[in-house]
């Protein structure tokens, strides 16, 4: 293809690339971007079951007071779904709240999922904290980050 | 321990911050010996990757020797002389067992993200960010190196420092390039970057069987080492038209394969250099593709391209028609470089395999500061600063 034609074609766009232009894409949201559901209503979007995949034969994962324990931390206030996954990846475990969870009951959700994942993959849960670093120069923009990552364990899409 | 750590937008500064500690049985600490910089890191410096906290410490490409074990740790002992993949991989999930150790589910303990930009979290990476684990980065006296049975890998005696070093990233992953683009003896490939990642990938072409290699960029003294010391030709893309030139060369096909190793930041000239940029400021794209848009086009009928630079979200004018109407594969990753590295580190001990014409600027950690700042204006002929601690 001519690399003319395509620069042509950049010229117009590249006039268009004004402060409109900028406010517009800001606002858009890319449907599945950030969230598990943007187009879901909420109580559908919170009974969903939630999953990982974890490399085990599904006895592995347990039952009851065998069951990893951040999963059994959660008692019975999730149901579980334990079933093979297709082909050679393992056991894809599945959980949900019989009532209606709180953002954060989600977040312990999915933090318990992922941590089950690793006790029964590697032996044990990896931590992060503490590392090395030097000064924390307080910025809001450190600050909005320190908030993000102490909670990212038990974000996501999952 | 001293370390140089990211104090704000192309700020690096050097500290004092406290040792670490084993926190998991398969861990080790490590006192570095050498450590360099990377073409990533810019794009982190820079501002474009924005989940750095002021303080974090810099640095994934590395190799020391290890001082203290975990108790879960089996093949490694205190004393190793060892090079670190720069992707933290735990060696027990699905894609470890794939040997997509970049992609490992157990890598990142915030993986929420990554989930939320990319829909699904790969591993994660030494000193790179919150969004990729939070990790410590390597330009200090003493890592922590997590799973180290996975990703630390004894130096055999007659490999140098120096050349160790680069197994760590720049080497994984231009023979990752290389390897997972179908590089086929017989095979034409053009690698767009001369950077320590695109002379790798060119190196890895060769030893792989490629019959001729070209390597693209505008510096001199980078496109000099290509043909010094990988033994590629060179475009210099100032000067030349890649398309033309790449076309007059193979026959009027194109490339088999084409290793595109620039990133977020490549630079053009003229209407589309100057649409990327503004783009970029204004936010409207993230990252700016011009490299990879080159690779599509010039890609022969039905042949492969692979992003080896790295990328954060949204790129714009993405040639989609040309991918899909010459049946290119286009495939990217980050480095599994412990797939790697047992077989580089041979090659290195055999001497086929050198790198110590990449350290070009070696000097001690105190200095990370000008050594950031040559490797980000590419003065006085920087390729890699390499620190020691
Ligand atoms: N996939 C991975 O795991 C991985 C690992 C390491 C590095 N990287 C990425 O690889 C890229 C290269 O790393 P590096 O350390 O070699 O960086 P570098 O900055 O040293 O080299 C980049 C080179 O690209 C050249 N360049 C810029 N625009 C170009 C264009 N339009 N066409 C051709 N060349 C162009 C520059 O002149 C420079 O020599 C970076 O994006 C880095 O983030 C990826
Ligand atoms: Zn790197
Ligand atoms: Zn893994």
């Amino acid at each position: 293809m001519a690399v003319p034609r395509i620069l042509d074609s950049l010229r117009g766009a590249a006039t268009e690339a004004g402060g409109a232009l900028l406010g517009r894409l800001q606002h858009v949201r890319l449907p599945g971007l950030g969230q598990s559901s943007t187009t879901e209503d909420p109580e559908t979007a919170a009974r969903r079951w939630r999953a990982v995949t974890v490399l085990c034969s599904p006895e592995q994962v347990g039952t009851g007071a065998d069951l990893p324990a951040p999963l059994a931390a959660l008692g019975d206030r999730v149901e579980l779904r334990i079933t093979p996954a297709p082909g050679d990846r393992g056991t894809e475990l599945a959980a949900r709240y019989r009532d209606r969870p709180s953002d954060d009951d989600l977040r312990a959700l999915r933090s318990a999922l992922r941590e089950s994942k690793q006790l029964i993959e590697v032996g044990e849960v990896l931590r992060v904290d503490p590392a090395p670093h030097g000064v924390r120069r307080p910025t809001p923009q450190g600050a909005a980050l320190e908030g993000m990552t102490r909670r990212a364990g038990g974000e996501g899409v999952l | 321990m001293r370390a140089a750590t990211w104090t704000g937008v192309n700020e690096v500064s050097v500290e004092t911050v406290p040792d670490p500690q084993i926190l998991n049985d398969h861990d080790v600490i490590l006192r570095v010996r050498r450590t360099t910089t990377c073409g990533s890191d810019l794009h982190l410096l820079g501002g474009y990757i924005p989940f750095m906290r002021v303080g974090d410490v810099l640095g994934h490409e590395f190799m020391g020797e290890v001082v203290e074990v975990g108790r879960g740790v089996r093949e490694r002992k205190v004393g190793d002389r060892v090079v670190v993949n720069s992707f933290i991989a735990c060696g027990h999930c699905w894609y470890c067992r794939q040997e997509l150790y970049s992609l490992c589910d157990n890598g990142n303990p915030n993986p929420g993200i990554t989930e939320s930009l990319w829909g699904q979290s790969p591993g994660g990476c030494f000193g790179y960010s919150h969004a990729m684990g939070g990790w410590a980065g390597s330009h200090a006296e003493y890592v922590r190196v997590p799973y180290a049975d996975v990703g630390a890998f004894v130096v055999p005696e007659e490999v140098s420092d120096e050349r160790a070093l680069f197994a760590s990233d720049a080497v994984s992953t231009g023979w990752m390039g290389a390897d997972l683009a179908g590089t086929k003896p017989g095979d034409v490939v053009a690698v767009w970057g001369a950077g320590g990642v695109g002379q790798m990938a060119a190196r890895a072409a060769m030893l792989l069987g490629a019959e001729r290699v070209y390597v693209i960029d505008r510096l001199p003294e980078r496109l000099a080492q290509v043909r010094e010391h990988v033994g590629a030709e060179t475009i210099d893309y100032s000067r030349t038209d890649v398309l033309a030139e790449l076309r007059e060369v193979t026959g009027g096909r194109g490339p088999d394969v084409c290793i595109e190793a620039v990133g977020m930041e490549a630079h053009s000239s003229g209407i589309q250099g100057a649409y990327d940029q503004v783009k970029q400021q204004l936010r409207l794209q993230t990252d700016r593709p011009s490299a990879v848009r080159e690779a599509i086009l010039a890609c022969r009928k039905g042949g492969s391209v692979f992003v080896l630079g790295v990328f954060a979200l949204m790129v714009d004018k993405f040639p989609l028609g040309a991918l899909m109407n010459k049946g290119l594969t286009v495939r990217g990753a980050q480095v599994h470089g412990q797939r790697y590295m047992p077989r580089i580190l041979e090659h290195m001990a055999r001497g086929e395999l050198t790198t110590e014409h990449l350290a070009t600027h070696v000097m001690p950690l105190e200095e990370a500061p000008r050594g950031y700042r040559m490797f980000k204006d590419k003065t006085d002929g920087c390729v890699r600063s390499v620190f020691v601690p």
